[in-house]
């Protein structure tokens, strides 16, 4: 009788030993709780070094050499300049060395796109909701930089030209899609594991080899391209290299000061030996691998963008030094979590620059320089180490926006290592992100990886996927918006809000609702729409990818992206190994609900004809208030395990991922889908006419692989139940299943418990990912101010949990009230 | 339509079937609540059991006054949204079916045991997952022992762990060999002093004493489920001192030392509003020191007290001990 209790304690434990016997990693040291609270006190600004600085190499002897050189080695030696002249500082405490920007906590400006929006900001910098602080001079130079560069960004180069100029506009006005690869690619995951391992000396000499042997890997004689690609990489390493030597002239000559403590003096000796070595030459040890990421990680920083610049493995990659020093008894765990704490809040320094208009679409102020831990090795067999658990314990002591942190779940996970994910996301950031490993592998073998690649793969930025060091994947390309799609098919192409006298088209040409006769006609026009919409992107993007081929090659990208280096080509000319262009959608859930209802309302129940229907969406549903509670509260949505309705949801992912894998990018590469949306479901809701599900006009639209907001009402076990019942296989580019718990109910070892069995349960059933939010009672806050704020928010009344928009206004005080105190 | 609200039979009523509950019995948890109880405690925020049969509760803040109710009702009870003619009302909730918003609702839908494992099947991987499983509340289960029977057996036969949260009002004398097919029973306790249960409870609780006294013997003697007690603390009506040492000596007279404390919450008056029911009376919410001060005065008595949800279940071993568990 007693059975399954037993088998209850069997799931509480398997602890591990080692992670028993420390039980102090996740306490952080004086040291890193003083870096911490000076990262967290400092105001946001802008660092303009890397503009001045690109402006000072243009009127440089250099620069002006570089203006009749190749493209590649332009490029190259305007990177290498930044990189060898900006100023090193080495900050307090800290044991990894290396400042992102001039400024303590900033965004760097790129003027080669991707910051300029920030100028529409320019008189309102402090008064912002985030706001970020320039002295007057500052501004002045800012004004000056985004004037003078705008006409030479790549946005601006691609499509301020003749034909191009509605295009331009769309990044004022998106509604179908936003193309974010105009502010650059960046996006990557670089074979860290070679560059701790071997050094970048070993780049370095390949293409020495094959400039003086004047031919690539496999013999074909070096075209005037591929000469270049190899010059331009000795270049851009010769400025690693100086970046890193003038961090250590910085470290000794602070060792040197007087009235440095002489514990602080040798930190810093160390620091000086290690940017001496690393990353040019392989890492002697734990604290030189990290740090030999770190400076490579800034390197690509400064080349590219900041987006999506990510670590990949690190506890695979940096494994091998963490226990061999700790065999030797030179390391002991709790300073090798603080040296990895310390690498970790290196990732506090850099933010990105969104205008609040572009706010609106990535909100969060986050960058997502991913870490992804566990998992398997090529051949399937598990491989989570002392060490993915310690990467997890080092963010506990730091608990801050960056880096991204992402758990891999296979079926051989081991429970102590999901249970400290789960504790980690207790903690209330939002951390880690879980993926499985089944689906997630699936989906990349889809995209023509080998099967061993792809248990290679590790996260870029927030979700997106990748063979970690050998893919390419401009894998935040573009967002694009599904339920305007239906939209536009329910009236030949045009929208239903705007003012639009002359009647024009902004989609294809569909026919109108009266000659559509069944549901396959409403859902063959959806097609036509989504594949129309998705062609116009293509092409647009297609421009921008020729675009950066001349004036934004990326060679430090290129040295840490396997198959350049034997091709001679750089990753912008698809010298990558895999190379994919990824397109991620919004309003899924929006579009799927909103196909069940035309099925079901219009040809099933035949209440109404299609063009009653879409009269009703045009006007809004203005008079329609009881069709539109209807469709609301008693139509079945996608999130409550309904398979009827879950299957349009399906059907509408698998029209978009068909439009998306169709097209090719013109590096040769493949265009993938990802079902993540960032915040463009609220952007592009505001433009996005009503829907037939019940949603009004300007309203936001579903996240990611979510549910709509506040429609969820069978739990999460039947939300996770529904993302899990989908199939995945087409989504390379991954999905995000945003879910939100109140913290009340899921603490301590009962919400652990819980947590880590429906977690195991969902990948099990052939999830992909999830990710949660653990509330606050600051949201809960939030929630009662705005019930829009998280409508579909669980929280626990006595004996039962409800939504909390159903409870009345008191009763919301109240348990506000009790989750601040913690009140049982 | 009505029975009476003991000895009813036939198939129940459900008002709701929750699934992630977590602090109802171990791990995730679904929870089938049965409408119908015994009992009529003022503090008791779920009103919706009280009756067995199903009916209709109106949701005022959802209303958006289409009319659609009033024309949809064919005896036509209803002259406007909210307001219904008791005499005329057929209980054949039309105007549920009809009530675009939701404002509308009905409290209570018949079951098959059948009906209910199917719609609890899609959690079993969770519950397995867990160590979790289906607990049985309410209202009152045990006015429904046949169905109890069927349901856990049919559960067990796929190897899902059932509880059951009971008020403990059921006849002593009657067939109970239905508790036997429980893993666990969630005992839930009142006032000790018999005449204050009366006044606060509208019953007497001698057969809820009885009961706890067989079941916890069952327990021990292995014939019978695990048996863990919960009692709700009403500031000043449950967290006396009195009260409290009448439940600690009677729970250590009968071998049992553990007990789990649920704070009240004055969460419930929405629901008694939707149910056209008097509002309940007031009782201040229980502070963090009140909570305190009961724990303490129990662990005095040697009984060890449990927030719900942090239980330490697996303590529980009736086979090996007499109940003594660890204090922790």
């Amino acid at each position: 009788m007693n059975a399954s209790l037993a088998q209850a304690a069997v799931h509480q434990q398997e602890e591990n030993q080692f992670f028993k016997q420390f039980p102090s990693l996740t306490t952080p040291s004086m040291r890193i709780t003083a870096i911490r609270e000076e990262l967290l006190s400092t105001r946001y600004s802008i660092c303009l070094e890397r503009p001045t600085l690109l402006e000072k190499f243009k009127k440089s002897r250099q620069g002006r050499q570089a203006k009749s050189a190749h493209p590649l080695i332009r490029r190259a030696m305007a990177i290498a300049y930044i990189l060898s002249h900006r100023t090193p500082k080495i900050y307090d405490n800290e044991l990894i060395v290396g400042n992102m920007t001039s400024k303590r906590v900033a965004g760097n400006y790129y003027p080669e796109g991707g910051s300029i929006n920030i100028l529409e900001d320019l008189f309102r910098l402090g008064k912002r909701q985030i706001p970020i602080y320039l002295t007057p001079r500052e501004k002045f130079q800012l004004a000056g930089i985004g004037i003078k560069t705008s006409l030479t960004s790549v946005g601006g180069k691609t499509l301020l030209r003749p034909g191009r100029f509605s295009h331009f506009l769309d990044f004022f006005r998106a509604k179908r899609y936003f193309i974010t690869e105009e502010a650059g690619i960046a996006h990557q995951v670089g074979n860290y594991g070679d560059v701790v391992h071997n050094g970048l000396v070993r780049a370095d000499m390949k293409a020495k080899q094959s400039l003086d042997e004047r031919k690539i890997k496999d013999g074909t004689p070096l075209s005037p391209d591929q000469e270049s690609f190899f010059k331009s990489v000795r270049i851009v390493i010769e400025g690693i290299r100086q970046m890193a030597a003038n961090l250590a002239d910085t470290a000794e000559k602070k060792a040197g000061q007087p009235g440095i403590s002489d514990e602080r003096r040798q930190e810093l000796l160390t620091s000086a030996a290690a940017c001496r070595h690393v990353p040019y030459h392989p890492a002697r040890s734990f604290l030189e691998g990290l740090q030999s990421c770190w400076l490579v990680h800034v390197a690509m920083n400064l080349e590219d963008f900041e987006q999506g610049m990510s670590f990949g493995r690190l506890d695979q990659i940096l494994y091998f030094l963490y226990s061999r020093e700790r065999e030797s008894g030179q390391l002991s765990p709790e300073k090798g979590a603080e040296i990895m704490a310390s690498f970790q809040l290196k990732t506090c320094e850099t933010m990105p620059l969104y205008s609040e208009r572009i706010d609106q679409y990535f909100s969060g102020n986050a960058v997502a320089q991913g870490i992804t831990v566990g998992g398997t090795d090529a051949e399937g067999n598990d491989v989570t180490n002392e060490l993915s658990g310690l990467i997890l314990d080092a963010f506990a002591q730091i608990r801050t926006r960056e880096p991204a942190l992402h758990v891999r779940v296979h079926k051989n996970t081991p429970s102590w290592f999901l249970e400290k994910a789960v504790e980690t996301l207790q903690l209330g950031c939002g951390k880690p992100s879980f993926f499985g490993d089944a689906a997630v592998v699936r989906a990349l073998e889809t995209a023509g990886m080998t099967t061993e690649h792809a248990r290679d793969y590790a996260v870029i930025g927030c979700v997106e996927m990748a063979s970690q060091g050998r893919t390419y994947n401009s894998s935040d390309a573009c967002l694009f918006n599904l339920p305007i799609c239906l939209e536009l098919s329910l009236n030949e192409g045009r929208r239903f809000l705007g003012w639009n006298p002359v009647r024009r088209r902004f989609g294809a040409v569909t026919p109108p609702v009266t000659q559509m006769k069944s549901f396959d006609d409403v859902v063959s026009a959806f097609r036509a729409q989504v594949n129309d919409s998705v062609s116009e992107m293509v092409k647009v993007i297609s421009w921008l990818e020729n675009t950066y081929r001349i004036s934004r090659p990326t060679p430090i990208n290129s040295i840490v992206t396997e198959g350049c280096l034997d091709k001679g080509k750089d990753v912008t000319w698809g010298g990558g190994f895999y190379d994919l262009t990824s397109i991620q959608v919004a309003g899924l859930a929006d579009a799927g609900d909103s196909l069940y209802a035309i099925k079901k309302l219009v040809f099933e129940e035949k209440r109404m004809s299609l063009s009653a229907l879409v009269d009703i969406l045009k006007n809004n549903f203005s008079g329609q208030e009881a069709l539109r509670q209807e469709l609301v509260n008693k139509f079945p949505h996608y999130g409550n395990g309904n398979p009827e309705v879950d299957r349009m949801t399906q059907l509408a992912a698998d029209v978009y991922s068909d439009a998306i894998t169709s097209h090719k990018n013109t590096r040769g590469g493949k265009y993938v889908p990802g079902i993540y949306s960032m915040t463009c479901h609220i952007g592009f809701g505001r433009k996005t006419g009503a829907l037939p599900n019940g949603r009004l006009a300007g309203m936001r639209l579903s996240n990611g692989l979510s549910p709509i907001d506040g429609l969820d009402r069978c739990g999460p076990t039947a939300v996770l139940r529904s993302a899990a019942s989908l199939d995945s296989h087409k989504w390379t580019n991954c999905c995000a299943l945003n879910m939100k718990f109140d913290k009340k109910i899921v603490a301590g070892k009962t919400g652990r418990n819980a947590l880590t069995g429906i977690f195991r349960t969902y990948f099990d059933q052939g999830g992909m990912q999830v990710q949660a939010n653990v509330l606050d009672a600051e949201m809960l806050r939030e929630a009662r101010r705005d019930p829009s704020a998280h409508p579909s928010l669980v929280v626990r009344v006595s004996g039962y949990c409800a939504y909390f928009n159903d409870l009345q206004p008191d009763v919301q005080d109240e348990i506000i009230e009790r989750t601040a105190h913690g009140i049982g | 339509m009505e029975s009476g609200d003991m000895g009813h039979s036939k198939d129940p009523a459900v008002f709701s079937i929750q699934h992630f509950c977590l602090h109802d019995g171990p791990g995730v948890r679904s929870i089938v609540f049965f409408k119908g109880c015994p009992l009529r405690c003022s503090w008791c925020q779920n009103p919706e059991s009280w009756r067995t049969a199903p009916e209709l509760a109106f949701k005022a803040h959802l209303c958006i006054d289409c009319k659609t109710c009033v024309n949809a009702c064919p005896q036509q009870a209803i002259s406007a949204p909210g307001h219904r003619d008791l005499q005329k009302c057929g209980q054949c909730f039309t105007c549920v079916e009809n009530c675009p918003s939701g404002a509308l609702v009905c409290f209570g839908k018949y079951y098959t045991v059948e009906d209910v494992a199917e719609a609890l099947r899609p959690e079993f991987p969770y519950f397995e997952n867990t160590g979790g499983g289906v607990t049985f509340s309410g209202g009152e289960p045990t006015l429904f022992p046949s169905f109890i029977t069927g349901l856990s057996n049919r559960l067990h036969k796929e190897g899902i762990h059932t509880a059951m949260e009971t008020c403990g009002y059921f006849d002593p004398e009657t067939d109970t060999r239905f508790l036997s097919d429980m893993d666990l029973v969630l005992f839930d306790i009142k006032l000790f002093d018999e005449p204050a249960h009366l006044r606060f409870c509208g019953k007497s609780n001698t057969y809820i004493k009885k009961n706890l006294t067989r079941l916890a013997g069952m327990a021990f003697a292995g014939t019978g489920p695990d048996i863990w007690p919960r009692l709700p603390l009403i500031p000043s009506i449950t967290d006396t001192t009195e009260n409290l040492t009448g439940w600690a000596q009677f729970l250590d007279s009968i071998g049992i030392h553990y007990l789990t404390l649920v704070p009240y919450h004055n969460l419930g008056g929405s629901k008694r509003q939707w149910l056209n029911l008097p509002p309940a009376p007031e009782f201040s919410a229980l502070t963090d020191e009140r909570l305190g001060d009961a724990a303490k005065l129990l662990e005095q008595h040697g009984i060890s007290c449990f927030a719900p949800g942090e239980e330490d279940w697996v303590q529980i071993d009736f086979k090996t001990a007499s109940g003594n568990r660890k204090v922790t």
